[in-house]
């Protein structure tokens, strides 16, 4: 409670900080809703789903130090279960014939249902990743990777839950922007709490010098654990709005390339910060759009002699690499060097002076 | 031989070496004393090629070190010991050495003959050509550090506090070895916080203290000026009475 | 249990195990000199098995082909170090590990654009699918060659590890980078070594894995990524021995999951799998070969 209210009180001092990230993103919400077709609406709310994605990784990495691939297994996790919970039992006849008799006559309304996505995903969380948390950092990177693999098998198989790989469809579209946007902003503020909370604090600290944080008593398997379990409540409540924008959906949408896109986004803006999160995805979502369109707009009218697939996601690859490899802080970095020791010449990766291998 | 000229170096923000300036000739025993912090690790460093200065120059037999990675300055013949004696754990001792004579282009057999040499004066080696260098101990590391810095034949060979964590008689042991190879011809630039040994087996000295050069030459003059006692204790040489005290 | 039924178990065991331990060991090689968990690692698998596809219809002999598929693996491999790790090489080892992810999605794209999104089928030897008689009892000459290649390489791999000069090199990178470098090896030809290896092992994983399946896709990689991953962690990440061993429990633990299970959860054999791994990392988080690097954080 104590690091929570610390965090409330930075937030108040430090308002105008936030309310620099806040208002741009409110007032393109405010303008889009009113004066944007249909088009612009659908990618404004794809934009601020992606940033609570974006934001409940930078929750964890950013803090930690940690890669994670996970969370958007947990994206996963609140879609279907918040689906499972809106759909009428009508719709869920059609959609999960093989649905557990107790959950078919379930309805509830579409944010509890959103907000219990949510907290199952931090329940699995919990369960799963504290083992996790006590690895060291690239076994437990891999760990999460092979959470996300994982997490993806259960979805594509359990059918009484989730229709197997098929397509689930018929959910209400109760998302619309003035929702999303609203629990974007909301989400923003969370992760700029934690991040100056004691436990963030504790975290990031951990984070530059494992065995001085040690000497101070920070446990730092708990907060790494904690930090995870916010962050997997964040990413399953995001999930739980998409299922509900989207309304039909399969497993194949919470795996690999997704996970790439929003990796993207928190790298390109930078991991160590809540602004460089926003920023990242506000410029990713940007180029993944255009080039999208473009990519269609090059197949509906047959301007290449073959089918152009793929390269949307070449092109931000080759994009992230280049950011890795020139700015690897990300565009809004905190420091030089984006945490970790540094390559094979050793340990001292705060010297700038270092001779290139 | 050696020629550094007034290096700055820095870990991020932070000053390491200020200024910093010495010479080795070839032949000598040149030793760099100091005490913890004094940047005498940062100075060998940035000679290895290990770490980049921010300022000044450091030439070695006519060719300049700066901005040269380790494996050109380990080309050039230079061979750095480093303080936590970097021997290869899972490697055997003999790989270990083989390894020290990567850069040796006159022939297998000479090397063979330069490893039984080093066999004769390291028995200990010999002995356990075949183990796992990590399961050896502390002075046998050490032993073995030096062996295979040696089978390279170096030009110049840098030690940065071989007697480190080692008890007295070991101690005694690597002052009378770096006293006989120095006597045998090797150059060698000797790093070390234990003061006193070190004089009594250097041709000339530096004196390090929070990155600058506080004194040099020879060992009779440094120790003239030089309160042995404070350096034990960390504080570093006292100059004047009114300096007593540690830092 | 029968004694068909053990040696049955005991092949496909050792056969899948070999497999998956070529696998790790090809991981874990770049992993111990560079410290980069390689997450394209999967795609070199990929390589292997598209330029099988693209010779579908060549009139050379199948090992012929078998060893341009193992050579364009490595070569991918290691130009994937020249262009995209080297140069990120000094910032980070997370930003190494984004790059590798970055690479992976590259490639799979790649491959998503230049040949077809679906599944391609691939020649595949008669040999393979026949059955050998050893003793009386029904193997299957695929598991059988598996087993004795995954040997020989292992063989050959120890030899060039503990003979060459460059192999002492790699190890020695592995226990400690710089010094190694003190000594004049060049970081760059130490990395490119084990680049070059980790392709070939993954070719030859390739070649044996479409062997099977018949057929390449884009994400073929997945899979085998999963398993390295899982197989070096188990092993302990602090060394090659680690890795094989990981891998060879692994797929023990895969065959007889793939047994042991009742047929209403046979799907989620991976997701058990990884259960158990989780469990055993629980009680030893370190993996199950202590090491030198064997430091858990609590």
């Amino acid at each position: 409670m104590g690091s929570l209210l610390t965090g409330v009180a930075i937030l108040i001092r430090g308002h105008r900080q936030l309310l620099i990230l806040i208002v741009p993103i409110a007032i393109f919400a405010v303008v889009t809703q009113l004066v944007g077709g249909t088009l612009l609406g659908r990618i404004a709310i794809a934009f601020f789903i992606n940033l609570m994605v974006v934001l409940s990784l930078q929750i964890f990495t950013g803090n930690s130090g940690l890669l994670s691939f996970a969370h958007v297994g947990f994206m996963g996790i609140g879609a279907y279960v918040s689906a499972v919970l809106t759909m009428t039992p009508e719709a869920k006849a059609f959609a999960i014939p093989d649905l557990y008799p107790a959950l078919v006559p379930v309805t509830l309304p579409f944010i509890p249902a959103v907000l219990i996505g949510g907290l199952v995903a931090a329940v699995v969380a919990a369960v799963v990743t504290f083992p996790i948390m006590r690895l060291r950092e690239a076994a437990s990177v891999i760990s999460t990777f092979a959470l996300l693999v994982i997490i993806q098998v259960i979805l594509a198989h359990w059918h009484e839950l989730t229709n197997g790989p098929r397509s689930l469809f018929g959910l209400q579209p109760y998302t619309d922007l003035p929702t999303a946007a609203l629990w974007g902003v909301i989400f923003i503020v969370v992760a700029w709490v934690f991040r100056h909370s004691s436990i963030g604090l504790r975290l990031r600290a951990s984070q530059d010098s494992e065995p001085a944080a040690l000497t101070i008593g920070v446990n730092v398997v708990r907060l790494r654990w904690i930090a995870f379990i916010v962050s997997a409540f964040i990413a399953g409540f995001a999930g739980g709005l998409w299922a509900h924008f989207v309304t039909t959906f399969s497993p194949r949408a919470f795996y690999l390339i997704e996970t790439f896109v929003a990796v993207t986004m928190l790298i390109v803006g930078g991991p160590r910060t809540v602004s460089g999160a926003v920023i990242g995805t506000v410029i990713v979502t940007a180029a993944f759009q255009g080039l999208r369109t473009i990519e269609n707009q090059i197949n509906l009218e047959r301007l290449l002699p073959f089918q152009v697939v793929g390269v949307t996601e070449i092109l931000l690859a080759v994009v992230l690499i280049v950011v890795l490899t020139v700015r690897p802080g990300g565009l809004i970095e905190e420091r030089e060097i984006f945490s970790g020791p540094g390559g094979p010449l050793g340990p001292d990766a705060d010297s700038a002076a270092k001779a290139p291998p | 031989m050696l020629s550094v000229a007034q290096v700055e170096a820095r870990y991020g923000a932070i000053v390491a070496l200020r200024d910093v300036s010495l010479t080795v000739e070839e032949g000598e025993l040149v030793a760099l004393v100091g005490s913890n912090g004094a940047g005498k690790s940062t100075t060998l460093a940035v000679v290895a090629g290990l770490h980049r200065p921010t300022g000044g120059t450091v030439n070695f037999e006519g060719t300049s070190l700066v901005g040269r990675a380790p494996e050109d300055v380990a080309r050039l013949g230079i061979s750095l010991v480093p303080e936590n004696r970097g021997i290869f754990p899972t490697l055997t001792v003999a790989e270990n050495l083989r390894l020290g004579a990567y850069l040796r282009r006159d022939g297998a057999a000479a090397v063979r003959q330069d490893l039984d040499g080093l066999f004769e004066r390291f028995p200990v080696l010999g002995q356990r050509r075949d183990q796992q260098a990590g399961t050896l101990s502390g002075g046998e590391q050490q032993q073995l550090a030096i062996a295979r810095a040696l089978v390279g034949k170096p030009r110049l060979l840098m030690l940065d506090e071989p007697s480190l964590g080692l008890a007295p008689t070991l101690v005694d042991r690597v002052f009378e070895l770096v006293g006989e190879l120095h006597r045998s011809g090797v150059t060698i630039l000797l790093v070390e916080q234990n003061v006193r040994r070190t004089l009594e087996v250097a041709d000339r000295a530096y004196l390090l203290r929070t990155g600058r050069m506080e004194a040099s030459g020879r060992p009779s003059d440094l120790r003239a000026l030089v309160d042995i006692e404070s350096v034990y204790l960390g504080g570093g040489p006292t100059t004047s009475t009114a300096d007593a005290g540690p830092g | 249990m029968t004694p068909e039924f053990a040696l049955q178990y005991l092949i496909n065991a050792l056969s899948l195990g070999s497999l998956y331990a070529l696998m790790a060991l090809g991981m874990a090689i770049v992993f111990g000199v560079l410290r980069l968990v390689n997450l394209a690692y999967g795609e070199l698998i990929m390589v292997a098995g598209y330029t099988l596809f693209v010779l579908n219809d060549s009139p050379l002999p199948w090992l012929i082909l078998a060893a341009g598929a193992v050579a364009m693996a490595m070569v991918a491999s290691v130009l994937t170090e020249r262009i995209a790790f080297r140069p990120v090489r000094v910032n980070s080892l997370n930003a190494m590990l984004i790059t590798s992810f970055a690479v992976s999605t590259l490639l799979q794209n790649a491959a998503l654009l230049l040949v077809s999104p679906r599944t391609r089928a691939v020649n595949v030897p008669g040999v393979l699918s026949q059955n050998l008689d050893v003793g009386g009892f029904n193997v299957s000459m695929a598991n059988v060659l598996t087993i004795i290649v995954s040997l020989g390489l292992l063989f050959g791999l120890n030899l060039l590890l503990r003979r060459t000069t460059l192999g002492i090199a790699l190890r020695a990178a592995a226990d400690d980078f710089p010094m190694t470098r003190m000594l004049g090896v060049r970081a760059d030809r130490v990395i490119a070594t084990a680049f070059a290896i980790s392709g070939v092992l993954a070719g030859v994983v390739g070649l044996f894995w479409v062997a099977r399946i018949g057929s390449v896709i884009p994400t073929i990689g997945a899979g085998p990524l999963l398993i390295a991953l899982i197989a070096t962690v188990i092993g302990g990440m602090s060394g090659l021995s680690g890795a094989i061993v990981g891998g060879y429990l692994l797929g023990a633990l895969t065959v007889g999951m793939q047994l042991l299970l009742p047929q209403g959860l046979l799907d989620y054999r991976d997701a058990f799998t990884f259960a158990i791994v989780i469990l055993v990392l629980l009680v030893r988080p370190q993996g199950l070969i202590a090491g030198r690097s064997a430091a858990r954080v609590g």
